[in-house]
C-alpha cells in the first residue's frame, strides 16, 4: 500500500477581509491526498485557492477547519511546526523572497544556517544545489541583477538546502521563458525520479501535462474534478473537436448540425482560401465517419480528430468558471 | 547595511552629540568629559540597535523574506535574536568609534578608573540593548509602520537610559520608567566604574546594577520570545506576513 505523506480532508480557510466582519472563503471543504514520490498537480485559474493550500500544508497559514496532515503530523499545533518544516520545503512564485542585496551563494548560505546545516557540509552542498539549478557561473552576483529566471532557480536551490521530503512549487514557471520553463520542468522531474513527492501548484497546462502523475482541478476554493491525466482527459471526451477542412462553404449543412444531437459548437473559418469547420462533439470517435459524409458535397481537403488534451479537460470541467489560465 | 540612513542615527547623530558635549566642556578634561563621551557612545548603540532592529523587519516584509524565514526551520525567533546581538555588536563599534574621533581630535585624554570592570559592564550593556531590540523586534513584526516606531522610541529611552544625565537627576515619574530599562542599569554602572568620583549612581554598587540589569535583560528576553510566539501565531491565523 503506498504511503500517503499529505492527507487534506474538508479542508476549509476563510479571510477576514475588513473590520465589518466581512469574509472571503479561499478553501471551501476540499480533500484530497499525495503518494510519497508523487508529482500532484493543483490546477486552477487565479484566486482559485492553490496558494492558500499551499501555505497551509507548508505551516505558513491556519486552516479555519478540517483536517491537513504532513507527513503524519497535523498542521494545526505549534509543536508540529518545527517537525514539518525541517522535512519540507517550499518555493513561492515571484521575484521577491530573496535578499538582493546579496549574492546567490550569500543567500543559499543564508537559508542553509536557517535549517541548521552544519558549516562543513555547507560549501559542498552550495556547491552542488547551484551547478544543479545551472547558477554556478553567476553565484557570486547580486541577485539584484539577476533575470527573473535566475531568480526562480535560486529560489528552487534554496529551497532543496534541507534535501526535503516534500517540495512544494507553487507555480514554479511563472513569467519565465520557455526555455527557463523546459529547464525547471526537467529539474522537478528529477527531484520526482529521485524520490522527492512533490505538490505543484500551476496554471500552466504543458507543465502540469509534462509533470504530474494525478491533478486536482480548483476552482473558487473546491476540487472540481481530480485524477490521473488520463482521467482527466477521459472527462472531456464528450468535448473533442473536429476539424473539416473543406474548399467550397459548408454553409447549409453547418445550419443543419446545429440542431443535431451530439453536437455541441460548430463554428467556420476561412483559412487561406479554405474553409474550416470546427465541430464540437460528444463523441469525436463515434462522429468522425457521419461527419465525413456530410461534407462529402463540400470537396473535403482534410479531416482531422484531436484528442482532448489537459487544456480542454480543463477549460470543459470548469465550464465558465475559468476567467483565465 | 542595505539602507545607508542607518548612519545618521548609528554614527552621525552620536558625533555631533559628542562634539557638542566636548565644545561645551571647554577644558575637554575631567569627568564631564567622560560623560559626552559614553554619552555619544551609547546614543551609537542605541541608535544603531533601535533602527537596524526595525529596518531589518521593514525590509524582510516589503522583500518579500518575512515568509522564507517563517517557514525556515529556524524561525523567526532565531533570527530576530541573531540580528539584535549583531546590530549591537555594530552599535558597540559606533561607540568606539566616537572614543576615538574624541581622543584624537579633541584631546579628550579620556581616564577610567577601573578598566577591567568597565569592560564588563559595557559588555552587559551591549546585551541589554540586544535584548531590547529583540523586544522591540517584535513589535516591528506586528507594525507596517517600522520605522515611525523606531524614531518615536530613539531618543525617549535614549534619555532614559541616563546617557545623557544620570537616572537620578531625571523627573521622579521618568525615573520609575529608567529602572525598568535594562540599558539604564548598565549606564550607570559604566559610569561607576568609570569615575570614582560619580556622585548619582542609582544603587551605589556596581554589582548591584549588574544584578537588575541581568534580571531586566533575560526578562526581555522571554517576553519577547513569548510576544514573537503570539504574532507568529496571529501571523498564521491572520495571514499578514506577505502585507507590508
Amino acid at each position: 500500500m503506498e504511503e500517503k505523506v499529505i492527507v487534506v480532508e474538508d479542508l476549509r480557510r476563510e479571510f477576514v477581509l475588513s473590520k465589518d466582519g466581512k469574509r472571503k472563503t479561499a478553501l471551501d471543504g476540499i480533500s484530497f491526498d499525495v503518494n510519497r514520490g508523487e508529482i500532484f498537480g493543483i490546477l486552477g485559474h487565479n484566486n482559485a485557492g492553490k496558494t492558500t493550500l499551499i501555505k497551509i500544508l507548508t505551516t505558513l497559514l491556519l486552516p479555519t477547519s478540517g483536517k491537513a496532515e504532513v507527513l503524519g503530523l497535523d498542521v494545526y499545533p505549534r509543536k508540529n511546526e518545527k517537525p514539518i518544516r525541517r522535512r519540507i520545503n517550499v518555493v513561492m512564485g515571484g521575484e521577491r523572497g530573496l535578499y538582493y542585496r546579496l549574492t546567490a551563494r550569500q543567500n543559499m548560505k543564508f537559508f542553509a544556517d536557517l535549517y541548521g546545516i552544519p558549516k562543513k557540509t555547507q560549501h559542498e552542498l552550495i556547491e552542488d544545489l547551484l551547478e544543479l539549478v545551472k547558477l554556478t557561473p553567476a553565484a557570486d552576483q547580486r541577485v539584484e541583477n539577476f533575470s527573473r529566471g535566475m531568480k526562480q532557480r535560486l529560489h528552487i536551490a534554496k529551497a532543496l538546502v534541507n534535501d526535503p521530503e516534500i517540495l512544494f512549487l507553487d507555480e514554479p514557471t511563472i513569467g519565465m521563458d520557455p526555455e527557463i520553463t523546459r529547464d525547471v520542468i526537467a529539474l522537478v522531474r528529477k527531484l520526482a525520479v529521485d524520490g522527492t513527492t512533490i505538490l505543484l501548484t500551476t496554471h500552466h497546462m504543458r507543465e502540469a501535462e509534462a509533470l504530474c502523475d494525478r491533478v486536482a482541478i480548483m476552482a473558487s476554493g473546491k476540487i472540481v474534478a481530480m485524477g490521473t491525466l488520463s482521467e482527466l482527459k477521459e472527462m472531456a471526451a464528450d468535448a473533442s473537436i473536429v476539424r473539416i477542412t473543406t474548399v467550397m462553404d459548408p454553409y447549409a449543412v453547418t445550419l443543419l448540425m446545429e440542431d443535431m444531437e451530439g453536437i455541441s459548437s460548430v463554428k467556420t473559418e476561412l483559412v487561406s482560401g479554405r474553409y474550416v469547420t470546427s465541430v464540437g462533439v460528444e463523441d469525436g470517435r463515434a462522429m468522425f465517419d457521419r461527419l465525413n459524409t456530410m461534407f462529402d458535397g463540400f470537396d473535403i481537403r482534410g479531416i482531422e480528430y484531436d484528442d482532448p488534451t489537459l487544456e480542454d479537460a480543463y477549460l470543459h470541467i470548469l465550464g465558465g468558471e475559468g476567467d483565465s489560465y | 547595511m542595505h539602507d545607508p540612513q542607518w548612519i545618521i542615527p548609528g554614527i552621525v547623530a552620536p558625533f555631533l552629540f559628542t562634539l557638542v558635549m566636548l565644545m561645551i566642556q571647554q577644558d575637554s578634561d575631567g569627568p564631564l568629559v567622560l560623560r559626552a563621551i559614553l554619552g555619544g557612545g551609547v546614543l551609537g548603540m542605541w541608535g544603531n540597535t533601535i533602527f537596524k532592529s526595525s529596518e531589518s523587519i521593514m525590509y524582510d516584509r516589503r522583500n518579500g523574506t518575512l515568509e522564507p524565514i517563517m517557514a525556515a526551520l529556524a524561525g523567526l525567533n532565531d533570527v530576530i535574536i541573531g540580528r539584535s546581538l549583531w546590530n549591537a555588536l555594530v552599535g558597540m563599534l559606533n561607540g568606539l568609534l566616537v572614543l576615538v574621533v574624541a581622543e584624537s581630535m579633541f584631546d579628550a585624554n579620556v581616564r577610567i578608573a577601573d578598566p577591567p570592570l568597565f569592560l564588563v559592564c559595557l559588555l552587559l550593556t551591549l546585551l541589554s540593548l540586544a535584548a531590547v531590540g529583540m523586544l522591540f523586534s517584535a513589535l516591528f513584526v506586528y507594525t507596517r509602520r517600522g520605522h515611525m516606531l523606531s524614531s518615536m522610541l530613539e531618543y525617549p529611552i535614549y534619555v532614559l537610559s541616563g546617557a545623557l544625565v544620570p537616572v537620578m537627576l531625571l523627573p521622579e515619574a521618568a525615573r520609575y520608567a529608567s529602572f525598568l530599562l535594562a540599558p539604564s542599569w548598565g549606564v550607570d554602572a559604566m559610569n561607576m566604574a568609570a569615575d570614582v568620583t560619580y556622585t548619582h549612581s542609582i544603587t551605589g554598587g556596581v554589582f548591584i546594577n549588574l544584578a537588575m540589569l541581568a534580571i531586566l535583560a533575560v526578562s526581555y528576553y522571554f517576553i519577547a520570545t513569548a510576544l514573537l510566539i503570539k504574532i507568529e501565531r496571529d501571523i498564521r491565523r491572520d495571514g499578514t506576513a506577505v502585507r507590508f
